[in-house]
């Protein structure tokens, strides 16, 4: 798994590239919500290139929404599409976040 | 069965009056073309012109019962699908051996023997199924409509004729197919549903401006009278044992066409298409095999499904079966209508030409669309590969086939036959060593997702199973492994083995170890973040959800789980 960090205006964006499962899973989580510990930070987290998530990855999605909700930093999801995007409904994780349909659109939603 | 976008009237559909009756002319006109080809044979046969205009009578009343035939849903006879018959270039080459050396009565005596071999071959259809996976399937479609295609350059080009098509042919052409494809893209309701027709009056109306169509090609329905009551009677039967192998590879031909073109109607009628289904084709071909043997009968040359006619389906989204009972009305009512039928007959060949090619379009795309939904190996590609370009060099280099041995001719008369008998023959070969079943052993310290993926996605290419499938079976693995290792405490190796077949895709994963969860309801949200307990009945949760059926035991401290997934 491959991170990469950008920032436009105020707004953090966080790349993720390749899998999240148990073994890459404490490295993301750590990034991820370290990064929404901070109060009333906004961050996009663009899954464009995103091949694979486990049971782990999504712990520690609802792990971040929880660290951002008692922040109160917020972030949104970009660019799921095909495989991913299936098992984020597999989990029933479609609604819990707030999913935008590319970067450009998550950081206008977050503005 | 779910109706794609693209289809108007579906298959059970029910269009009104007029939409029905304008779609099953404009299957009469392009079915009708082929009308030439038992002309030809009776004149070749020397038959007197009033037997001559018989045979045109029969034909037409050929082509109703191979229509209707064909559109019958139940039973062995028919595939159900509007998948109209005509007179097909199959035949001609043995047809025309036959007419020079015994005269009509060999005609239809070996036409007899064609239809009686097809009928048989569509009974063995369904035990050689593993024999025509779905790639192979696809490629005959793929071929078909590369033939159509280049049927549609040779009467664009005008090959038939020595001068060749001039440049108002060409003309005529683009007029002819503009308006086809024009009307096909950008408009909507009845504009679309009979755009063919249009483009057709377009380019006769072209033709006849160019003077690509003239008076004299008028001729033959001047000549030809209004009402005619065809004499069934005719010279008899007779048979040939050195025109038996001719005719039994034209009907394996006719034969594999009909399955290509069942397997094209299957899929433009039902968006989750996923494999052949054999009953609708085996009904199909022995209703093209009858088709043959009451042509044998009645006196005229053997027909098979027409491709253009499917891909005229396809292009303008009318699939309805009711088609099939007005094509069939419309040719009873022709073969006592002989100037009426002439007329059709006449089609100036660059308005030909561009039906042809307007439909081969349509063939072609749906073809490759049949091979890329397998996942193909280095074996599958050689199959597609090889058959594909060797079987079209018969097109490309014709001299040097017709050069080869006579008793190979047969084999290598044209680019569906040879294309397809290699194909078969190479997918033969290739099964052996394909194991149904294998396994992968894992270490739990030695944990490599990678390694679970590349064995799932080489075993699902050797199988050419569909994508979507195996991706949900990669899924399932890598997260059970995944989650056995870091919950069950597994002592020892993980075993796994895959095994396939057309319809299922099984996979067991055992280890001694505690069992897995697979939960039927997801844990909530709290309960996922507070503890990794909840994680792993996340875990169970997606897979059970994911596979079609799942399966947890615990024996004798060894657990077993088995995911079965339809395929």
């Amino acid at each position: 798994m491959d991170l990469r960090e950008d920032s436009v205006g105020d707004i953090t964006v966080l790349e993720v590239k390749g899998r999240i499962d148990s073994t890459t899973a404490p490295t993301f989580g750590e990034k991820l919500t370290g990064t929404l510990a901070t109060p009333d930070k906004r961050l996009v987290l663009d899954l464009r290139q995103l091949e694979y998530i486990s049971s782990a990855g999504f712990r520690v999605l609802l792990l971040a929404a929880k660290r951002a909700e008692e922040a109160g930093s917020h972030f949104v999801l970009c660019s799921i599409s095909g495989k991913v995007r299936q098992l984020f409904d597999l989990g029933g994780f479609l609604d819990l976040f707030s999913i935008s349909a590319s970067r450009e659109e998550g950081i206008a939603a977050l503005r | 069965m779910k109706r794609p976008v693209n289809i108007v009237y579906g298959v059970e559909d029910t269009p009104p009056l007029g939409v029905t009756v304008f779609s099953g002319l404009q299957h009469v006109v392009l079915i009708s073309i082929r009308l030439l080809f038992p002309l030809l044979i009776a004149r070749e046969a020397g038959l007197p012109p009033e037997r001559v205009l018989d045979v045109l009578s029969i034909s037409m009343i050929v082509l109703a019962v191979a229509t209707l035939l064909q559109a019958i849903p139940r039973g062995p006879v028919g595939s159900g699908y509007l998948c109209p018959p005509s007179f097909t270039s199959a035949y001609i080459a043995p047809s025309l051996l036959a007419a020079k050396t015994g005269g009509m009565p060999l005609v239809v005596g070996m036409t007899l023997f064609g239809g009686v071999i097809e009928a048989a071959l569509s009974r063995v259809l369904r035990p050689l199924r593993p024999f025509f996976p779905p790639e192979i399937a696809g490629f005959v479609v793929i071929v078909v409509g590369v033939t159509l295609g280049s049927l549609g350059t040779r009467a664009v080009l005008g090959t038939a004729t020595p001068e060749g098509a001039s440049t108002l042919d060409l003309a005529v052409t683009t007029v002819s197919l503009a308006v086809m494809m024009a009307l096909n893209v950008w408009t909507k309701g009845s504009l679309r549903v009979f755009c063919a027709l249009i483009g057709m009056i377009a380019g006769y109306v072209a033709a006849a401006i160019t003077g690509s169509l003239t008076v004299a090609d008028l001729r033959p329905v001047e000549a030809a009278p209004l009402i005619h009551f065809p004499n069934l009677g005719h010279a008899g039967w007779s048979f040939d044992l050195a025109l038996a192998i001719p005719f039994a590879v034209a009907a394996l031909a006719a034969c594999l066409r009909a399955m290509g073109d069942v397997t094209t109607c299957q899929k433009i009628n039902d968006a989750e298409w996923t494999r052949p289904s054999m009953r609708s084709i085996s009904g199909g071909v022995l209703a093209n095999g009858i088709s043959t043997t009451t042509a044998g009968l009645l006196g005229t040359i053997g027909v098979n499904t027409l491709t253009s006619s499917v891909g005229l389906s396809s292009a303008t989204g009318v699939t309805s079966r009711r088609i099939a009972y007005v094509i069939g009305g419309m040719f009873l009512m022709l073969a006592f209508l002989p100037k009426a039928a002439a007329l059709l007959a006449i089609m100036p060949q660059p308005v030909l030409g561009a039906t042809l090619w307007f439909s081969a379009c349509f063939v072609f795309i749906n073809g490759l669309q049949i091979v890329t939904s397998r996942m193909l190996d280095a074996r599958r590609t050689f199959v597609i590969g090889l058959s594909f370009t060797i079987g079209l060099a018969v097109d490309l280099y014709p001299s040097f086939f017709h050069s080869l041995r006579p008793t190979l001719q047969p084999f290598t008369g044209s680019s569906l036959v040879l294309g397809t008998v290699l194909a078969l023959v190479l997918n033969a070969v290739f099964r052996l060593g394909v194991r149904r079943t294998q396994q992968l052993t894992l270490e739990p310290r030695e944990l490599d997702p990678a390694k679970i993926e590349d064995f799932m996605e080489a075993q699902g290419a050797a199988w050419g199973a569909r994508r979507d499938v195996i991706d949900r079976a990669k899924f399932n693995l890598t997260q059970s492994v995944e989650t056995i290792v870091e919950g069950c405490a597994p002592q020892g190796p993980l075993e796994i083995e895959a095994s396939f077949d057309e319809f299922n895709l099984d996979l067991r994963v055992s280890y001694a170890g505690a069992a897995l969860q697979l939960p039927d309801k997801r844990p909530s949200n709290e309960e996922i973040i507070e503890s990794e307990e909840g994680q792993r009945k996340l875990a169970g949760f997606m897979l059970r959800r994911y596979a079609d059926r799942v399966k947890s035991s615990y024996t004798a401290g060894r657990s077993t789980i088995l995911f079965h997934f339809d395929h």
